[in-house]
């Protein structure tokens, strides 16, 4: 028996099999498994305050979800959240880039300090800014104060037009980071050639970074551009701890609906209808992302 | 080597310049706001909430600091309660007394996924990199595609699978749900490292007599320190900066970490915002470190499959 298993499969499948089974064992018991089951649960109609009666409903949660007005405010107030920060993330951090690309004195310590927000824990993240942003004996508003932008002192995180913008600005400042390290070791690959090739030529530093520069990003941006939006579209932490989705529905995003569903409400299959519709929109966007944008940036 | 021609000195100057101004920026953007907040953990509750607020702490103390120290050995009885009033700036948060011991379980939690991450994640990127197996690209898209699903949606199936084995509130459970996160971008990550080194050095091994083991501890672990020191420095950050899962599968002070009690504070409206801002300093201090310490493998190691695309 041991024989034939040994002849049908050789000895680099035992050995793979014997090195992948570990992860593949963790991997089933805390991902696969969750992820599965979570879908059972959308489509069953459980509310944990009627504990008992949890009757199969197909894909009504999927409608109820739908149908819901506070999911589609959800919806709008993500997406613009996720657009400002992937965007202005992503373009801080080609100018980040651009900075510690050059080579000038104190380059290393720059670049030292810029993992700094990185390494930064979401929970402090939060707190910082939610302090800077203080009404009262806040940074914000002393330092624009000063510079004469405000006549007096704003509530910032109680303004409904800025709450998203500002959150939003937290999470760029923890992630730009990443992004810039990543463009720059794609910048960094470019061959010293290319730039020379374009200076016979006599092209400018413009021209140089139009011609040249850009389209060499273009592999770095891609990938920026789907972690970004992955992790953007997700976001939690900052939501809690920042305003809850306050004020009013300001800043109502899916991942903090998703929350207040399953709990607070306590309904778990419409919340897991939530978060499937959440997961696949992230899926087929990131796919999107790489087909579309791949081809042409 | 040709050494490039001095240029004229104007457009000099102005490099010069230009650099300096947009350095100064950068500092003032990254910097700046953990400045702030070092600058009013080290102020007592009058001073910070001064208006306008002092930028450099008028008289540096760490009294925060203390507090947050010496916290598990004050006992409120009903004589000393009111000596902690917030109006005078000695009140500590009921939860005080939580956070050294949140402390070391964010330190046990961090060091326990960085280890058990590396282990798991090589032998399975040394497989999906290096050997040719039925299933290997279904591997690898299974494993990578567990994370497109967000962290808030598996909360509460993982709730149910972790309390069925009786490990809510543990730190074993953290560590187990943390796997689930770093072990797929690891992978990921030594995979692009390993595929990156000589194919032929691994014929070469296997010519000499060594089989995968042996490939896997002559050949691929000593050549991808940097990727591996990243991994490590990724899993504890990844692991100490956590905070969703934390949040519903720990209850208590037993297995509760830093993100948590520190969140805990901040809900707390009565909390005063310097105690909050030097737990939050501590928090920073380990994580920041580690990853200035490891600067150098983190930006080779992390980066290493974005050049491929």
């Amino acid at each position: 028996m041991l024989a034939a298993l040994n002849r049908r499969f050789g000895y680099d499948e035992r050995s793979a099999a014997l090195l992948v089974f570990p992860v593949v064992a963790v991997l089933l018991v805390v991902a696969a498994f969750p992820i599965l089951y979570s879908f059972w649960v959308s489509l069953h109609d459980i509310v944990l305050t009627r504990p008992l009666r949890r009757p199969f409903v197909g894909f009504d949660n999927y409608l109820r979800v739908f149908d819901d007005e506070r999911f589609w405010v959800a919806v709008a107030r993500t997406t613009v959240y996720t657009v400002v920060t992937v965007a202005v993330t992503t373009l801080l951090a080609v100018l980040v880039a651009l900075l510690l690309n050059e080579n000038f004195p104190g380059n290393r310590l720059l670049q030292a300090l810029l993992l700094v927000p990185w390494a930064t824990p979401s929970v402090v993240n939060g707190l910082m800014w939610k302090w800077i942003y203080d009404p009262t004996y806040g940074l914000l508003n002393a330092v624009l104060l000063k510079l004469g932008l405000i006549e007096r002192y704003r509530v910032w995180l109680g303004d409904p037009d800025l709450t998203l913008l500002l959150i939003a600005n937290a999470a760029i400042w923890k992630q730009m980071p990443l992004a810039a390290l990543l463009i720059i070791v794609t910048m960094k690959a470019i061959p010293d050639d290319l730039y020379r090739a374009a200076k016979v030529d006599g092209a400018g530093v413009v021209q140089r970074f139009v011609h040249v520069t850009s389209p060499a990003l273009r592999p770095g941006l891609m990938l920026v551009l789907v972690y970004e939006t992955m992790i953007s579209i997700r976001h939690f932490d900052l939501f809690l701890i920042m305003t809850q989705g306050g004020p009013g529905d300001a800043s109502f995003t899916l991942s903090w609906l998703i929350y207040v569903e399953t709990f607070r409400s306590l309904r778990f299959g419409t919340g897991a209808a939530m978060s499937y519709i959440l997961a696949t929109t992230t899926f087929v966007l990131s796919w999107a992302v790489i087909r579309f944008l791949g081809k042409r940036l | 080597m040709q050494a490039t021609p001095r240029r004229p000195i104007a457009p000099r100057v102005l490099r010069g310049a230009l650099l300096f101004c947009f350095s100064a920026l950068f500092v003032l953007y990254v910097a700046g706001p953990v400045a702030w907040l070092v600058s009013s953990s080290l102020q007592s509750e009058a001073q910070i909430t001064a208006v306008p607020p002092n930028w450099l702490p008028p008289l540096a103390s760490l009294a925060n600091f203390e507090a947050i120290f010496t916290a598990a050995d004050r006992q409120v009885t009903y004589e000393n309660r009111r000596q902690g009033d917030a109006a005078t700036g000695g009140f500590l948060p009921s939860g005080a007394a939580n956070l050294l011991p949140s402390l070391w379980n964010s330190l046990t939690v961090g060091i326990w996924v960085a280890v058990l991450n590396l282990l798991l994640s090589v032998t399975a990127a040394y497989a999906i990199a290096v050997i040719d197996f039925r299933g290997r690209r279904a591997t690898l898209y299974t494993v990578l595609a567990t994370r497109v699903v967000p962290d808030i949606a598996l909360v509460v199936p993982l709730f149910l699978v972790i309390r069925n084995l009786g490990l809510i509130n543990s730190l074993g459970a953290l560590v187990v749900t943390y796997l689930a996160i770093t072990v797929p971008f690891t992978i990921f990550i030594l995979i692009s490292y390993f595929e990156g080194i000589p194919r032929d050095l691994y014929r070469a091994a296997r010519i000499d007599g060594c089989g995968h083991w042996g490939a896997l501890r002559h050949v691929y672990l000593p050549l991808s320190l940097p990727a591996l020191v990243a991994a490590l420095t990724f899993a504890f950050l990844t692991s100490w900066n956590e905070f969703v899962f934390a949040l519903v599968l720990t209850q208590n002070v037993q297995a509760q970490t830093l993100p948590i009690v520190i969140s805990g504070f901040i809900m707390d409206f009565t909390t005063s915002f310097s105690f909050v801002n030097a737990a939050g300093v501590i928090a920073i201090i380990p994580p920041v470190l580690m990853a200035v310490v490891f600067q150098r493998y983190i930006v080779s190691g992390l980066t290493a499959g974005a050049v491929k695309g």
